[in-house]
């Protein structure tokens, strides 16, 4: 008989991962919902909200539903995923593998912002086809690479979140009670100048936050966000994403380490 | 401390599980789940680990396959320590925990024997070949394509076998891998047990099936309240408890005098009376021959209806009695 492979590669693990998620979406229809169909309500709601915002209320509008869209996609999906590996027993066997339970996260959070990315594209459609045109994006390129980078920064918090899945089967009643506050705090809907002093500097310790503001610094002429402008939203935003990748990359492997201590794999 | 010899060997080994409730979590519990487990078990065999429920098997069984850190003592499996060597032992190791939970559902099985392939780091010019095979000799090929939801309780644990030995592990734990199979496959998967020992596999058995145990395993060990109460062959347990033989002597009532007077029948070690119904039967653990069926009739005159048996004393005797002392 065979010795066993002795060597994983993580990058065929999280290939893997990003395969499994997408044979799990492909074959239950309730993830229609929150991919396809949330993203068009999103869109005629934004569309109706901002409508009388200014000359650019087509940015405002596509921006606060896209980020509504992806919000739940991207960020809750990661968590929320592994909490469903706890619920159905697979959480101990995927763990009891070679591969480092990260790198399944990363395949998920990969899977993730593509179907944020479509959702983001169906709200695109959905508020270009109510208003009866496109947006003027005044850097249409930039646009685009900052949009990549919210995902980014948002999945670099998922597969912090996801950690706590794996630590502890009350995350998800926790993120729920977080969910909301999260969404409002990081400015995905309005710019969190809008919000009262206090919750300023408790927005800036997520990612999202910074990306938002600099993707609308670079896409809504006038804008006025962050006193500090556009650089240092930028400067902030691939800090922190940074600073979540570093928790991500350090948090799990002491995570799995305490799950195995407490022996809570196996609780639901 | 293991050698090659061994493909598990654990010294006081101890678990404990705290955990909070009720309101706030303010209410805090401990339980003692392994209380000093000594063990060693030889490579290339099959070894029964037997226990009442909640004696602690299923705790071993992930200590042992890195699914758990043991609050004390010293675990090797394959000669590596299972808390400093987990990186080392998860490739070469099978865990099989069974039951409705455990697999994706809402996909086929292949697919979700690709994905625990590929997180094995199942060479991938041999990945297909490898599910074919491990499908086949789990009797599964034929429902490949179909969703798990769709499985039986019984086809559940056969993809669970499935995924154990998917990427050829040096040793496989299986945490009662029959249960809730049909008597026709469960004889399949003990069949697929004993072939995997041909194999090269040594296997880490749990079940509550006596006649399993006995079919299958050169060593056994019985664990109760979290500890090894006996080890050793079926044949050294029935020697353990008092004797290969067993009469049961059956009537409608005896006396104390007459229950006595069986104790000192030459070879009896024990004597365990039981009421089934208006009957009461005394079985007789029996070291020797010299004592017969015909010695127990007349030690025990006057009874028109008294039957009396003899039989080898089963494994299944052994662990009741055992289970029973530990108890007492």
């Amino acid at each position: 008989m065979a010795l066993p492979t002795t060597h994983v590669s993580r990058a065929r693990s999280t290939s893997a991962s990003f395969r499994l998620s997408i044979l799990q979406f492909l074959a239950d229809p309730q993830w229609l919902i929150p991919s396809m169909i949330a993203p068009i309500i999103f869109g005629l709601v934004s569309f109706e909200l901002f409508r009388s915002a200014g000359p650019y209320y087509l940015t405002y509008a596509i921006l606060g539903a896209g980020m509504m869209s992806m919000w739940g996609q991207t960020l809750y999906g990661s968590g929320w995923a592994t909490g469903q590996d706890r619920t159905w027993g697979t959480l101990e066997p995927t763990i009891q593998s070679p591969t480092p339970y990260l790198y399944v996260v990363l395949g998920r959070v990969l899977w993730n912002v593509v179907s944020g990315l479509i959702g983001g594209g169906i709200v695109y459609l959905v508020v270009v086809a109510v208003a009866g045109g496109p947006p003027s994006l005044p850097n249409p390129v930039g646009f685009v690479l900052l949009f990549l980078f919210v995902m980014v920064s948002l999945a670099a918090v998922g597969v912090v979140f996801a950690a706590f899945y794996v630590y502890t089967r009350y995350a998800g009643f926790i993120q729920n009670i977080g969910e909301f506050a999260f969404y409002v705090g990081t400015g995905c809907m309005f710019p969190v100048v809008l919000l009262p002093f206090w919750a300023g500097p408790i927005a800036l310790i997520f990612p999202p936050t910074w990306a938002l503001d600099a993707l609308r610094y670079n896409s809504i002429p006038g804008y006025t966000g962050f006193s500090w402008g556009y650089s240092w939203d930028l400067v902030g935003a691939v800090a922190t994403t940074a600073a979540y990748a570093a928790v991500a990359g350090s948090i799990f492997h002491r995570v799995e380490r305490h799950v195995l201590e407490e022996g809570s794999l196996d609780e639901y | 401390m293991a050698t090659e010899r061994y493909a598990v060997e654990t010294r006081g080994i101890t678990r404990v599980f705290e955990s909070r409730k009720g309101f706030l979590f303010r209410e805090k519990t401990r339980t003692e789940a392994l209380k000093g487990v000594d063990l060693a078990v030889e490579s290339g065999s099959i070894f029964g680990l037997l226990g009442p429920n909640g004696a602690g098997k299923t705790t071993l069984t992930k200590i042992l396959s890195t699914l758990l850190i043991p609050t004390g003592g010293r675990a090797e499996v394959l000669g590596h320590d299972v808390v400093a060597e987990a990186e080392w032992l998860r490739p070469r190791i099978g865990l099989v925990l069974g039951g409705e939970r455990g697999l994706y559902n809402r996909i086929n099985a292949k697919d979700n024997l690709r994905y625990f392939a590929d997180l094995y780091g199942v060479p991938v010019a041999e990945r297909e070949r490898r599910i074919d095979e491990v499908l086949a000799r789990v009797d599964l090929s034929w429902a490949a394509e179909r969703r798990v939801e769709e499985y039986s309780r019984g086809m559940k644990q056969k993809l669970h076998i499935a995924r154990g030995i998917l990427h050829r592990p040096q040793i496989l734990f299986l945490d009662e891998p029959t249960i809730g199979l049909d008597p026709k496959s469960a004889r399949e998967t003990r069949k697929l047990i004993r072939s995997l020992v041909g194999d090269g596999v040594s296997i880490f058995l749990t079940t509550h099936y006596m006649f399993e145990a006995e079919e299958l395993c050169r060593d056994i060990a019985v664990l109760t309240k979290g500890r090894v109460v006996a080890h050793d062959s079926v044949p050294g347990l029935r020697h353990l408890v008092g004797g290969d033989r067993t009469l049961e002597a059956e009537s409608h009532g005896f006396d104390d005098r007459e229950v006595e007077s069986l104790r000192h029948l030459p070879g009896v070690s024990k004597v365990v009376s039981e009421e089934y119904g208006p009957w009461l039967r005394l079985t007789l653990r029996v070291r020797t021959s010299e004592t017969t069926p015909d010695d127990v009739r007349g030690a025990l005159p006057g009874h028109p209806d008294l039957m009396v048996r003899e039989r080898q004393t089963s494994l299944e005797d052994v662990y009741l009695d055992l289970v029973e002392e530990e108890a007492a």
